[in-house]
């Protein structure tokens, strides 16, 4: 009956468990969801599946007899094929050469040219319509944009024409339609009997494309089912095992009449309605009606002054933050949300315009100028900009406070104090400070990262998708600290590429389109009706957008 | 927005810089573009060409070996010492000659395997062995001066249907680069030199593909020193030393990132070329020769520099 069946899989980093007991089943014809909170161990169950990593324990089954899967090679031999969430791609090479890298075709020694051309073409096919500008088999792959990177990784996986596809978190950086796409295809894979292991971290996604689920909790399994006989409250319930209480508000989100609230769960009905928003902000501890603030934000001068920034991938963008405001920055992918937090930040350069921090002019031509001012950034491009791969967690979490201070010499004792308090704030889980940062999970990373930038707190937090590949309890403890944050007289903008954590965080919307602030959401207006339809409008009401800020 | 001219031919900078030298060239001796002047040059450089080539190989996959001058002074005196030991007859030079290619052969596997399978930093693991290799070089042959037998560099020398020798060598070695860039084993390298992990993931040999590299590292070497035993008709065991570094320039003079995954061999061969053409062009303006380093040095680094913008801009 089941193709691939694993039994008790356990690993170990040294001190760090990653797996301890992990069972998974793989039928013919199906979409396996793999759900658990980040650490959980879905990306290395994956990559034991894939022959990346070798487990140290349990059994794997193929098709009734017992194997061992020694590397990639052996499991593309067997036909089980995946898509690394960190991507497997080669920068300089081209789309074509990509795709066709692992089956490279070769004739008498030399690459058949013709041949990649032709099977990178297959893959391209089905995605040439939503693939977007710049997108070709020519083009190598350091040209193009991280939502068509992931296109050409999946491309890739699809190309290995395995049995067994793995697809741990394809969508996180795809829009809509290439995701609705991408579900074509799997669609297909399934119905010629192709087991599909899918991880992903929107419900909405995987209710959408799912037959079975299974959760797994701190490395063991502890739930199989069909999709169809549980529920979102029921997976989450799972996942996050005793402490199933976080959520109060997400309870009665499964009655919820909104199609499409669920990516948010905890805050799901709240998102739709500002209104249902104010019991969650209570909790955390601010103020629970928006308008004073917004009255309180125009009497008092701001604390950050943008005027008129104008970059490669942005255009005329003014705004003003008060201090204790969470202004978010919604629209489409890659309208220059990014782009503006860079520029701020000082990592990408701007061409006219400026800013000014508590009435200052803010020197914005390099981070180390904007960390010294009391800017601090936070992607959630981790690999890129975050953590220091390969360093101990406590090099990991000292570097800004090194920059603020202008420290020469380090005395472990007290900066290790000064780390503990700032980790422990986030609830950060380590094995220990001199444990290397690769050891966490996604979810501890970012918290490292983060932590990083409170031993001495700045005047403004820009984050940038900060939750990227981050699990839902960790997402909400996040979240909490930031508005805990913004309580305390911290000016935070917020770029999010969920929908539902701007409308449940945020006191305004900044809506971009095509690098300008297209309109500005505040109060009552903050809906997700008003923010779609500020997204998607690029027609004739969008000119006059130049003074809306 | 397909690849840029740059990014399909990287050697494109580095052949600019090969034309202005051979402008001023032209310009400080108008002789220097004379026939015979070429075919010296060639004749004298082609070692450090091969060279470059071989370096090249293991730049690709984010290696580096610093052992190919230790090779290339081993498989000369080998060489050197077996023709004279077999009385430098034909058949005798010629099974010289297969046996050196061999042994450069041989050292580039235990590059490979000391860096690639036993994991140790390129960079210190090939230096030691080229001391080793040089170690084993001065036993074969402790002094300088064994020449070679008359054949070997009267061939090297000499002409084939009218065309000098070092011209057809120079033509095979160019078949073999344009051979090369389409075969599967430089797309390997190259995607090693991208991102290991991403190679390893693909299902890629990783070890394998890196073993062999230096393999050809090894083999290439050995080629560039019949080439060398050819014009210096004689064994030296440190002949190759100084050429080391020489060979790592020229590869990043043509264009190929020493962080792997991007370059082309031709540039490599350029590389070596404009490092020939700076040698000749400090001779020919008359420099003192207790200047001559200096302006080579300030030379070679403007060169690195005005590859450097032009593909900045290029690129921009």
């Amino acid at each position: 009956m089941a193709r691939l069946t694993l039994t008790g899989i356990g690993k170990r980093y040294g001190p760090t468990v990653a797996l301890s007991r992990a069972d998974l089943d793989l039928h013919p014809g199906e979409v396996h969801v793999l759900m658990g909170s980040n650490g959980s161990g879905k990306s290395t169950l994956c990559k034991i599946v894939a022959g990346s990593v070798r487990p140290d324990e349990g059994q794997l089954t193929w098709e009734g007899q017992e194997i061992s899967i020694a590397s990639p090679r052996d499991a593309a031999a067997r036909g089980i094929g995946i898509f690394y969430q960190e991507l497997s791609l080669a920068w300089h090479r081209t789309v074509a050469e990509n795709i066709a890298l692992p089956r490279l075709p070769v004739r008498a020694g030399l690459v058949d040219r013709a041949g990649v051309a032709r099977l990178a073409e297959a893959q391209i096919a089905p995605f040439a319509e939503v693939a977007g500008d710049g997108f070709g088999p020519d083009v190598p792959v350091s040209h193009l944009r991280p939502d068509q990177r992931q296109l050409v990784e999946i491309m890739k996986c699809l190309a290995s024409d395995a049995r067994v596809m793995i697809f741990d978190e394809p969508t996180s950086a795809l829009d809509r339609a290439q995701t609705a796409r991408f579900f074509d295809v799997l669609r297909g894979l399934k119905a010629e009997g192709r087991s599909i292991v899918f991880i992903s971290h929107r419900m909405d996604e995987i209710f959408e494309i799912g037959d079975r689920v299974t959760v797994i909790r701190d490395g063991t399994t502890v739930a199989t089912a069909p999709l169809s006989d549980t529920s979102q409250e029921r997976i989450i319930a799972d996942m996050v095992g005793e402490e199933a209480a976080v959520s109060p508000a997400g309870e009665d989100n499964g009655t919820s009449a909104s199609p499409v609230a669920p990516d948010v769960p905890m805050q799901g009905t709240a998102a739709v309605d500002p209104g249902v928003d104010a019991p969650a902000r209570d909790r955390a501890g601010r103020a629970t009606d928006p308008a004073p603030r917004s009255a309180d934000a125009s009497t008092t001068a701001p604390l950050l002054q943008v005027r008129g920034l104008t970059g490669a991938r942005l255009r005329d963008v003014s705004f003003t933050l008060a201090a204790g405001e969470i202004v978010a920055l919604g629209g489409l992918h890659g309208q220059g949300q990014s782009a503006l937090l860079r520029t701020l930040f000082g990592a990408e350069p701007a061409t006219r315009g400026g800013a000014e921090l508590a009435g200052a002019p803010l020197d914005i031509r390099s981070p180390r100028a904007a960390i010294r001012a009391g800017l601090a950034y936070v992607s959630g491009d981790r690999g890129r900009d975050g953590a220091i791969t390969d360093r101990p967690i406590l090099e990991n979490t000292v570097p800004i406070h090194f920059l603020r201070r202008r420290m020469a010499l380090a005395r472990p004792g007290p900066l290790s104090a000064r780390a503990k308090e700032a980790l422990s704030a986030l609830a950060t889980r380590y094995a220990g400070l001199s444990a290397s940062i690769g050891s966490l999970s996604g979810g501890n990373q970012q918290k490292v990262v983060i932590a990083r930038w409170l031993i001495d707190p700045p005047k403004v937090l820009l984050l940038d998708d900060p939750t990227k590949g981050i699990d839902l309890a960790t997402k909400t403890e996040l979240f909490a600290l930031i508005r805990r944050l913004a309580a305390e007289g911290m000016g935070v903008v917020l770029h999010s590429s969920e929908d539902a954590e701007i409308l449940a965080n945020a006191d305004r919307i900044l809506v971009f389109n095509g690098g300008r602030i297209s309109r500005e959401l505040a109060g009552e207006e903050r809906t997700r009706f008003n923010l779609y339809e500020a997204a998607y409008d690029a027609g004739p009401s969008a000119p006059p957008a130049e003074g809306a800020a | 927005m397909t690849r840029s001219l740059l990014e399909r031919f990287p050697f494109l900078p580095a052949l600019a810089i090969l034309a202005i030298l051979v402008a001023l060239n032209g310009l400080a001796e108008p002789n220097s573009l004379g026939y015979r002047a070429i075919r010296g040059l060639v004749s004298t450089y082609l070692a450090l060409m091969l060279l470059a080539v071989a370096q090249s190989f293991v730049v690709f996959a984010a290696d580096i070996d610093l052992s190919v001058g230790a090779i290339l002074g081993l498989v000369n005196v080998s060489v050197v010492t077996l023709m004279q030991a077999g009385g430098g007859t034909v058949p005798v030079v010629l099974g010289a000659c297969i046996a050196g290619a061999l042994i450069g052969l041989a050292c580039g596997v235990v590059n490979g395997i000391a860096v690639a399978a036993l994991r140790l930093q390129a960079i210190v693991a090939t230096f030691a062995t080229s001391i080793l290799f040089t170690g084993l070089a001065l036993t074969v042959l402790p002094v300088a001066g064994t020449p070679a037998p008359t054949p070997y560099w009267r061939t090297y020398g000499g002409r084939i249907l009218e065309i000098p020798f070092v011209f057809w060598v120079l033509g095979v070695v160019l078949g073999l680069i344009a051979l090369f860039a389409r075969h599967r084993v430089v797309l390997d390298l190259l995607s090693v030199g991208d991102d290991q992990r991403a190679a390893f993931q693909s299902g890629l040999p990783v070890t394998a593909i890196r073993i062999r590299g230096y393999a050809l590292c090894g083999l290439f070497s050995a080629l560039a020193a019949l080439c060398l035993t050819g014009d210096t008709a004689s064994g030296d065991p440190l002949v190759g030393n100084a050429m080391t570094l020489y060979s790592i320039a020229a590869v990043v003079l043509g264009g190929t990132a020493l962080s792997g995954g991007t370059g082309s061999m031709l540039g490599s061969l350029i590389g070596a070329l404009i490092i020939a053409l700076i040698g000749s062009l400090v001779f020919f303006l008359g420099t003192p020769s207790q200047w001559q380093n200096l302006v080579q040095g300030a030379a070679i680094l403007i060169a690195l520099m005005a590859g450097v913008l032009v593909s900045r801009r290029v690129r921009r």
